[in-house]
């Protein structure tokens, strides 16, 4: 009695890990920083190029929940826009 | 001595001996107030993303320098007098990097 109840149970554990219905979406989505690492581009006002990939069409910085950069290069690669916005390079 | 980054832009109808002037008379500024240049880059005419002033066009000068706090001061005390000059910016860096220029046709 008591193994058939133990094969029940495992057997509704399993069947509860394939429904994505409601599991977070932690590991699937998760995106490394692309600004952070070994051979990440160096952010600066006069690199016209990468900056123009964290704007918008209307020239509105990105949020970082988008583009996934982390908490510190964000605060560098806005920093840097806003550089570049005075200089009228963007 | 501080590193610094200083940039200018100046008026569209700039001849080429005004230009000139324009660099020697800030270097010499410069140099008189115990700085000193490293670098100094042409971009040349760019179009600007926005009107400054009325202008919609501007001639770049990039200058990578040493100085103190004293010498900016002086530098950006006779800019702002200059109406050939559109707009400067002086950003503070900790190490210059002499041979990357983002503006090069050859390089990007």
């Amino acid at each position: 009695m008591k193994r058939k109840k133990r094969d029940k149970k495992k057997a509704r554990s399993s069947s509860a890990n394939k429904l994505s219905l409601f599991q977070k979406p932690g590991i699937k989505f998760f995106r490394p920083c692309p600004l952070s690492g070994k051979d990440a581009p160096i952010i600066d006002y006069k690199n016209i190029k990468l900056l123009r990939k964290y704007m918008s069409e209307s020239n509105r910085i990105l949020p970082s929940r988008i583009t996934s950069v982390s908490q510190k290069k964000q605060k560098e690669l806005s920093r840097a826009i806003k550089r570049a916005r005075l200089l009228a390079l963007i | 001595m501080n590193s610094y980054e200083h940039t200018i832009i100046a008026r569209e109808d700039l001849s080429e001996s005004q230009s000139g002037k324009l660099i020697t008379k800030y270097k010499s500024i410069i140099s008189e107030n115990s700085g000193k240049i490293l670098k100094t880059e042409e971009w040349g005419l760019r179009i600007l993303s926005t009107k400054l002033k009325n202008n919609k066009k501007g001639f770049y000068i990039h200058l990578k320098l040493e100085g103190n706090g004293r010498t900016i001061e002086e530098l950006e005390k006779a800019e702002n007098i200059d109406n050939m000059l559109i707009r400067y910016l002086t950003v503070k860096v900790k190490k210059h990097d002499l041979d990357l220029n983002y503006f090069d046709k050859k390089q990007y």
